[in-house]
């Protein structure tokens, strides 16, 4: 790899007296995607939330793209300065917003010039495939529909790496295994660059360029995805 | 206990407190609304179109309307930014902070009138001071009595701001933070989310606002429940005083409802829901923060308190003043007391069965007491005489000193009520149950099991009732007995043909029985935060 796009080093996150992560270091490289597997309360979610600034580490430090973010006790870089997507884990959709006032939040958010607003708006509904939603709230739309709206939501700012936190956890097996395939495309397709945290095998094997175990805080080995591409 | 014996126990004290809140709070409102339909003589439809016609009527529902929609707005301008910053901004003392901004709220809204009048009356402190009457033109209008009753009603907003924005899932507003600045996502995702509880607490206040007796009387705003008092103490026209409050009731009824309907289980129910996300923070208002909390405070507590201890300054002997109000003040710690007690006594069932009845009879519940509540003193006043102001036994209540008490049950049972209902509704169902399986019966079960549990919000409900019982005004001034008072009565009585110095003595006396307590609490507070 060379120079890494993501790199964690030696990141340690306490809470109180329980340590979720512990002298902790990855680095993942520019469109790479990588998933993190594990136990609950081994520390994926933490790592994420860290990456996003939304928690600041204890020691250790970050870099997003060549630029320090985080260091011990304090964040660089605020989380809207990060320019990432993240798609929680209950997706934290908004629910006084359409489909299309989530989308246009974030591109009035990331200023994203008005002119474009429409043409953006029409093309990310069409990636993730729920063009004909755009009007309604999310107590109007399925699970599987509100996933791909919460996804519509990471993607329209044209982030530059995408977070996932158990996305898909909550959906039937078949409904997973069609949003795991289109996911795996749309990564393709923009060349995105993700972390995904999972505690699901099937996630990985389908998503993976590398898959990180972790266990306690810690990693506990770092595997290459031998798949034909 | 057979399981029949603890169903008729538990169906004997829900009917009896069932009964008494029937009596108390519903009847006099019903006798009230049948009596001012039926005293039209052509029936009901004319007198509404005739009160709308009457270009005074149409005066007095201008001005009530003003004072409302004015006092909603200014409230909510101030409170819901104060809630803001006692939600997400890292304040120093917050705890006590809230304390001390709540407690204009808990001042009776005539004493905080008074202040006002004796700083810029006609021959108020600033009129002394400059010379010459520059204020007085602002004070004795709708413009004054708003802005009074805003800096009174301010707590309420900002008491729904601060919960409703700690109910807020920090979820969404992660979400929102992965793109957006801070002051962005509190304008866009927190407050929208927040909006209908916000939106419920200024319709409330409008209501309240309306509602109000003491304010407009003092600063001579002709409203609704001034006139309907003129009606009935000045002029002994019951009937008139039955019609003029029959708009204020609708107003009040209607926007309550819409209110209860907005915010549902949220008005009351303050704990914290289960939220995943951390909320966003807004430390770097913090200076800004403290500053709008320090002038607020100033503006809703220092000055007026400092005004009316000016003015009791120039009593010769406070002493004296106690010993020539000692009747009025006894009577209204003692009333107070009883009616707190009874009133408790009533709630804490009516709160139980709307814990364990279904979701949709409680929220039935809720809206009604709610409604109850906001209903205005003075018509729930001309509502009691009518109701006990009868020949035979009946009668033999109206006249004495019970009648103070009735009053402060018919208005302060539903808002006990409404606390008891949410404290009993944290004790699960299944603690009860355990207890009947083991052998307890529903009273032993109730005694030992849910009451220890709910004892805080007994204490709150019991302190809530006697604070509101001992400012209590509009419905006492009607129902006291010929020469019985209490010290609101005494304070409101006097003001026109006594000395300033030992009104504001009396104000301040009211003052101080509900700050003790509070200062306490504050302190309690204060002790805790420092640990």
């Amino acid at each position: 790899m060379s120079v890494p796009f993501v790199r964690v080093r030696d990141v340690t996150k306490r809470y109180g007296t329980h340590t979720a992560l512990m002298a902790l270091s990855l680095d993942v490289g520019l469109a790479e995607s990588v998933v993190v597997l594990g136990p609950s309360g081994c520390g994926k979610t933490t790592l994420l939330r860290l990456l996003a600034g939304l928690e600041v580490p204890h020691q250790g430090e970050i870099w997003l793209a060549g630029r320090q973010v985080a260091e011990p006790g304090r964040n660089l870089v605020p989380p809207h300065e990060r320019r990432i997507g993240f798609v929680f884990q209950d997706l934290a959709l908004w629910p006084h917003l359409t489909v299309r006032e989530h989308l246009t939040f974030v591109m009035g958010s990331v200023r994203v010039p008005k002119s474009q607003r429409p043409q953006q708006t029409r093309e990310t509904l069409g990636l993730v495939r729920i063009e004909r939603l755009a009007h309604r709230y999310p107590h109007e739309l399925s699970g599987g529909e509100q996933q791909r709206v919460a996804l519509a939501r990471a993607l329209v700012g044209r982030p530059r790496l995408l977070l996932l936190d158990e996305p898909f956890s909550s959906l039937d097996p078949d409904l997973r295994a069609t949003l795991r395939s289109e996911l795996s495309r749309l990564r393709r397709a923009l060349e995105l660059t993700m972390i995904y945290v999972t505690h699901d095998r099937e996630d990985a094997a389908v998503l993976a360029d590398r898959i990180v175990m972790m266990r306690e805080g810690q990693i506990q080995s770092i595997a290459q995805d031998s798949r034909p591409r | 206990m057979t399981m029949r014996g603890l169903q008729a126990t538990q169906a004997a004290v829900l009917a009896l407190a069932g009964t008494a809140f029937a009596v108390c709070c519903v009847l006099p409102l019903a006798y009230m609304v049948w009596r001012s339909l039926a005293s039209a003589p052509q029936g009901g439809a004319p007198v509404v179109a005739a009160l709308l016609l009457d270009a005074r009527q149409r005066e007095l529902l201008a001005n009530s309307t003003l004072l409302g929609a004015g006092t909603a707005l200014g409230a909510t301008l101030i409170g819901a930014p104060l809630g803001v910053a006692l939600a997400r901004v890292a304040l120093p003392f917050k705890g006590v902070l809230r304390v001390a901004l709540i407690a204009p709220l808990l001042l009776p809204p005539y004493v905080m009138g008074l202040a006002w009048l004796y700083l810029g009356g006609s021959a108020g402190l600033v009129a002394r001071m400059v010379g010459r009457d520059v204020l007085s033109p602002w004070t004795y209008s709708l413009a004054g009595a708003t802005f009074v009753l805003a800096l009174v009603f301010f707590p309420l907003s900002m008491l729904a701001t601060e919960v409703a924005l700690r109910r807020v899932d920090g979820r969404s507003e992660e979400a929102a933070l992965m793109v957006a600045r801070p002051g962005r996502v509190l304008w866009r995702i927190t407050l929208p989310l927040a909006a209908p509880a916000i939106t419920a607490a200024a319709l409330l206040i409008f209501v309240l606002a309306i509602s109000e007796f003491g304010v407009p009387g003092l600063l001579r705003v002709r409203v609704f429940t001034t006139e309907v008092f003129t009606a009935f103490a000045a002029l002994y026209d019951f009937n008139r005083a039955t019609i003029l409050a029959l708009p204020l009731l609708v107003v009040s009824v209607l926007v309550t409802a819409v209110a209860a309907v907005l915010v549902g289980e949220r008005l009351i129910v303050t704990r914290r829901g289960t939220r995943a996300g951390r909320p966003v923070s807004f430390d770097a208002w913090r200076r800004f923060a403290i500053v709008a909390s320090m002038c607020v405070l100033l503006l809703a507590l220092v000055v007026p308190l400092a005004v009316l201890a000016y003015e009791a300054s120039g009593v010769r002997s406070f002493a004296a003043i106690v010993r020539g109000s000692r009747e009025a003040i006894t009577n209204s710690l003692m009333l107070a007391t009883i009616g707190a007690s009874l009133v408790v006594t009533i709630a804490v069932w009516l709160g139980y069965t709307r814990a364990r009845v279904s979701r949709g009879l409680g929220r039935i519940a809720d809206v009604l007491w709610v409604v109850l509540f906001a209903t205005p003193s003075t018509v729930i006043g001309v509502g009691l005489i009518g109701l006990w102001n009868q020949p035979g036994m009946v009668g033999a209540v109206y006249g004495t000193d019970a009648m103070l008490v009735l009053a402060y049950l018919a208005r302060f049972v539903p808002v006990a009520a409404l606390v008891l209902g949410a404290s009993v509704r944290h004790v699960p169902a299944s603690h009860e149950e355990a207890a009947a399986v083991g052998g307890a019966g529903w009273l032993r079960a109730m005694t030992f099991i849910v009451l220890p549990q709910i004892r805080l919000g007994i204490l709150t409900a019991w302190t809530i009732a006697f604070i509101l019982a001992f400012g209590e005004l509009g419905a006492s001034i009607l129902v006291a007995p010929p020469g019985a008072t209490t010290l609101p009565i005494r304070i409101y009585t006097i003001i026109a043909n006594t000395p300033p110095a030992q009104v504001a003595a009396l104000a301040l006396l009211q003052s101080a029985v509900v700050f003790v307590p509070l200062a306490a609490l504050g302190l309690g507070v204060a002790v805790r935060e420092v640990r």
